[in-house]
């Protein structure tokens, strides 16, 4: 059968499920830690639930079978009739996977192929209590496919089950007074019932005069005319005072609840396009109004000016996604790329719920998987080798989020075994990329830096972990495109951490606006370190290159005009410039510029295909004053003209 | 008039094909939705939904509990989806119990094989339910007096247990009833649908253990479902209870559940009277079918059969009736207040085919106060 991908039906199928799917990544590899957890049990057993009552109504019974059958192995651990093993949590993980596959394949319009038979054996096996604990299972289920080799992570799995053994038992009793409601929300039955006698009470006939009346004779003293109908409904509660008043306050939930509506991201496009169309006129009256001596116009264009920030903030705000998405396929990334290398990792993930524009959160997650598996697999020792040295078994990778002003910080550190300077500078000079003087002369930071240039890889060997020949300059050129940096700290024997920084959206850019040959640029701020006035005189030539000493540090100084305008005659004029100094990959150059305006938020709008590819330029937009101005990119303008030299 | 219905499932997915499918269906306007069993009950409180879909399987609150919290409050018929599973069977089971009026397999495929009969299925249901409810009908297991909209028509306003036979009112000619003695008789056939979980609870549970008659009892209800059922219903009444299998014979105080799926049929070989399993006409819309169990009764046993129909959607049973009620044998109905869905017996009644019409609870106290005359 072929599924017709535009019936919105599937469609919304798929977003749902797709949801689901990435809860249940999430949630699966939380079990493997708490794997008595029963509000978690019956998650995952809902989860599987629902994807098969979606697959049923669009009658994709490959996907219902898998689903079942998964969602039975559940019941019966969220009864308390069998435990998680390692066993079991390899099985349902590879349905993950096939439900992935399925997916993938319903998206391009395929029937999904059936699961493996093998799979559907284990899961069925799995799906009888189990007598005496782990032990049994793990002998009747062989697993299928036996992709995961057995590793000490995955010895120690199996033998967890027998530890953890005696606490379920206790579990049944412990939760049964509390009702299934209990693990939920915090609101108890007792609430519960007072917030719905509250309702009642409210939805009862609309209160003619007479009955008002009535009630408040029967109300005890005390402010009858305040909420009349209230205290005799929850009278039956009188063990909770207050019962009433957190009734009230637990309505407000229940009333959020359908609230939210799905829209398409193209709309929030449109919207933050013309938002960003919105950004050039007020800018343009903003400039207008310097040039204009009227008073009532310029306070209307100030307020104009601040509904727009706000209108701006708001319609961001509306494209903001938690960076859990991206964070939430790393638990079980790092589990089975662990498993498979025979490594003990624990990842903890900070600031989740750092919010960031949607396309950012997809463009990051590339790249956040690329630096994550680099440190399970380089940074990260075996158990062995981290026992030599004296540190615990088990490693830990922090990744972590958070707002800094307009910007997102994001951290992935370990505390593996770190870089050392001197082998990177011996690869360096090794790979030909510089001369031995050269690398000695570099600081140790510089030297970190270098890991992001291109063909410089560490690793003699070629992982399939981390990728092959891609390596860490992918991940910076990916950053560069998103405005952001990316720099490395490491201390030998003691762990890396990568910064990653970009800005909070990729629409709109604070600019500093520069004038070169009369024309106006505008360059990312986000590169741009300081400004400072030099007398050109003060010069010098090394290695061919111009540069000047700043703080006892050579800087490379590069005339922007000479590469954007084409002017030959730089040597001609010889004074005071301004130069603008930017961060490229932890380098600083300075770029010499004819006139600086000021900073500009500007909306980047791309350049058309006539212009498009061309390096060193990532887009154009409208200036304050109407006319138009090329936003550079640092990084592919040093690409492109800098090597020239 | 429109039936107003609640929509609740975790699934948002879910909930908005079922909201499509029901506004496809100009009687019925769904006036709101809930993710979860706490918030279908608030959100019943507040709208006041004529019938309420309902899944089992939900965060927070599951639809089991709901239904509980919702039959204290304010009555309503609740729709339950359930998974054709042996634990969906035993979550449907529970939630008729806690009231919900009825269900449906949550896979529409196993509604019926055509996917527009499963939607049509789906909203006649909840238009039946609905409009009954509408009407001030009987709602699950608190049979409320309660009357929420409007004036009650006069022919359901007989409260239950006021008067044993009562009259309906829509010109149906009502026999005088005969007398009735249980020697008479060497089985009772029960017939239900809609409803029929919960009433042949309540009809069973009232039989003494020592009940000198066998009984045959045919719910329609989906094949994954009678066992669970028959086992629930041994579990708790004095009588035994046990899913019919092929070739069981008849027994005093053991009532035989027919297997879903199929069709359940007595005959009588060599002096020896057997029940059979057999798949039946597959033209035969309901498996198992009052209509061919009673009438396969009917040369076993001639006059000596109690049959009686209880709460259910349509008419199967009216037949099978009929030719029971040629060899003379004597017919029940229950009452239309204490109906889920008066169907089944109002098309028996209407036919002129029942002996007595009975609520449900004098159905089992008639019963059982034979035996003490016996």
């Amino acid at each position: 059968m072929i599924l017709d991908t535009d019936d919105e039906i599937l469609q919304d199928f798929l977003v749902e499920a797709g949801e689901l799917l990435e809860g249940l990544n999430e949630q699966l590899v939380e079990l493997e830690q708490n794997p008595d957890d029963r509000e978690l049990l019956n998650a995952v057993f809902r989860g599987f639930h629902t994807v098969k009552g979606g697959a049923g109504f669009l009658n994709l019974h490959n996907l219902v079978t898998v689903c079942h059958r998964a969602e039975d192995v559940f019941n019966l651990l969220r009864q308390g009739q069998r435990q998680v093993d390692g066993v079991l949590m390899d099985a349902v993980l590879q349905v993950l996977d096939v439900v992935t596959r399925m997916f993938d394949e319903i998206r391009a319009g395929q029937e999904p192929a059936p699961a493996d038979p093998a799979l559907l054996t284990v899961l069925e096996g799995l799906a009888r209590p189990d007598a005496g604990g782990g032990g049994g299972a793990a002998q009747d289920a062989p697993v299928a496919g036996s992709a995961v080799q057995a590793t000490p992570a995955a010895v120690e799995d199996a033998a967890a089950p027998s530890v953890a053994a005696p606490a379920p038992t206790q579990l049944p009793g412990g939760d049964a007074g509390q009702g299934p409601e209990a693990g939920g929300e915090e609101i108890t039955d007792a609430e519960f019932e007072a917030l719905l006698d509250a309702i009642e009470a409210e939805r009862a006939e609309p209160p003619t005069q007479p009955k008002a009346a009535e009630l408040i004779e029967l109300t005890p003293a005390g402010g009858p005319a305040v909420a009349p109908q209230r205290p005799i409904a929850s009278a039956p509660e009188a063990g909770h005072g207050n019962s009433t008043a957190k009734a009230a306050s637990a309505a407000r939930p229940a009333a959020l609840m359908e609230t939210s509506v799905r829209v398409d991201t193209k709309r929030l496009d449109d919207i933050m396009n013309l938002v960003g169309e919105l950004v050039l006129v007020r800018n343009r009256l903003a400039t207008l109004r310097s040039s204009m001596n009227d008073e009532e116009a310029g306070k209307a264009i100030g307020n104009l000016d601040a509904v727009t920030s706000d209108l701006q903030a708001a319609v961001m705000k509306t494209r903001m996604q938690p960076i859990k998405k991206v964070f939430g396929r790393f638990p079980r990334l790092v589990r089975d790329l662990a498993r498979s290398i025979g490594k003990e990792v624990a990842l903890e993930l900070r600031g989740e719920e750092t919010d960031l524009d949607k396309n950012l959160v997809e463009a990051l997650a590339d790249p956040l998987v690329h630096l994550v598996r680099n440190a399970v697999d380089h940074g990260i020792e075996t158990p062995e080798e981290r026992e030599r040295v004296g540190k615990i078994r088990a490693g830990r990778v922090v990744l972590a989020a958070e707002q800094e002003g307009d910007h997102i910080l994001l951290t992935i550190s370990d505390d593996g075994k770190g870089m050392d300077p001197d082998v990177l500078r011996r690869k360096a000079v090794e790979k030909g990329l510089m001369d031995q003087d050269a690398a000695a002369r570099m600081t140790d930071q510089n030297v970190l830096n270098l890991i992001f240039m291109a063909g410089f890889s560490t690793k003699t060997e070629i992982s399939d972990v981390s990728g092959r020949g891609v390596g860490m300059d992918v991940v910076k050129t990916k950053i560069s495109q998103l405005n952001g940096t990316v720099d490395i700290d490491s201390v030998k024997g003691q762990g890396s951490t990568l910064r990653i920084k970009v800005p909070l959206t990729l629409a709109i850019m604070p600019t500093l606006m520069v004038v070169l040959g009369g024309q106006r640029f505008a360059l990312p701020l986000a590169n741009v370190s300081e400004i400072f006035d030099l007398d050109l005189s003060e010069t010098h030539h090394l290695d061919d290159q111009e540069v000047v000493m700043v703080r006892n540090q050579t800087l490379p100084l590069y005339h922007l005009s000479q590469w954007l305008m084409g002017s030959e005659a730089v040597s001609a004029e010889r004074g005071t410039q301004h130069v603008v100094v930017v961060l490229v990959s932890g380098r600083r150059v300075g770029f010499v510029v004819d006139r600086l305006i000021g900073q500009e938020e500007v909306v980047i709008k791309p350049l058309g295909a006539y212009l498009h590819g061309l390096p060193g330029f990532a887009g154009a937009t409208i200036t304050g004053d109407g006319g138009i101005a090329l936003i550079l990119d640092v990084p592919s303008l040093l690409r492109a003209y800098a090597r020239r030299h | 008039m429109t039936v107003r219905v609640l929509v609740v499932d975790d699934s948002g997915f879910f909930r908005r094909r079922v909201v499509a499918i029901l506004d496809a269906d100009p009687g019925i306007e769904v006036v709101g939705q809930a993710a979860n069993g706490r918030e279908a009950v608030v959100e019943a409180l507040k709208l006041k939904p004529d019938v309420i879909t309902m899944d089992i399987e939900m965060p927070v609150m599951d639809g089991i509990t709901a239904v509980r919290h919702i039959m204290a409050r304010r009555p309503v018929p609740v729709l339950m989806f359930s998974s054709l599973t042996h634990e969906g069977a035993q979550a449907t089971l529970d939630a008729l119990d806690a009231g919900a009026a009825d269900f449906l397999p949550k896979r529409f495929e196993d509604i019926a094989g055509d996917r527009e009969e499963a939607l049509r299925v789906l909203r006649r249901r909840v238009r039946t339910l609905g409009l009954r409810h509408a009407r001030g009908g009987a709602v699950g297991t608190p049979v409320s007096a309660r009357t929420p909209r409007g004036p009650v028509p006069s022919r359901a306003a007989t409260a239950p247990g006021t008067a044993p036979a009562t009259a309906p009112a829509h010109g149906v000619r009502m026999p005088r009833a005969p007398a009735f003695r249980l020697q008479d008789f060497r089985i009772v056939l029960i017939g239900t649908s809609t409803g029929g979980p919960v009433a042949l609870q309540k009809v069973l549970t009232a039989l003494p253990v020592n009940f000198p008659l066998p009984l045959l009892l045919v719910q329609h209800m989906p094949a994954s479902f009678t066992p669970a059922f028959a086992q629930r219903l041994d579990g708790l009444c004095a009588i035994r209870v046990k899913e019919a299998a092929d070739g069981d014979g008849l027994e005093p105080g053991l009532a035989l559940l027919a297997p879903g799926g199929r069709q359940t049929v007595l005959e009588s070989r060599a002096g020896k009277i057997r029940v059979h399993i057999v798949d039946g006409d597959p033209d035969q819309h309901y498996r198992p079918c009052v209509d061919v169990s009673f009438q396969s009764v009917a040369p076993v046993f001639g006059r000596q059969v109690l049959a009686i129909i209880m709460t259910g959607m349509g008419a199967d049973g009216r037949d099978g009736v009929r030719l029971l009620k040629d060899k003379g044998a004597q017919v029940w109905t229950q009452d239309e207040a204490s109906c889920v869905v008066f169907g089944m017996p109002a098309a028996v009644a209407e036919a002129g085919l029942s002996d007595r019409v009975l609520p449900v609870d004098e159905i089992g106290t008639l019963l059982a106060r034979g035996v003490g005359h016996a």
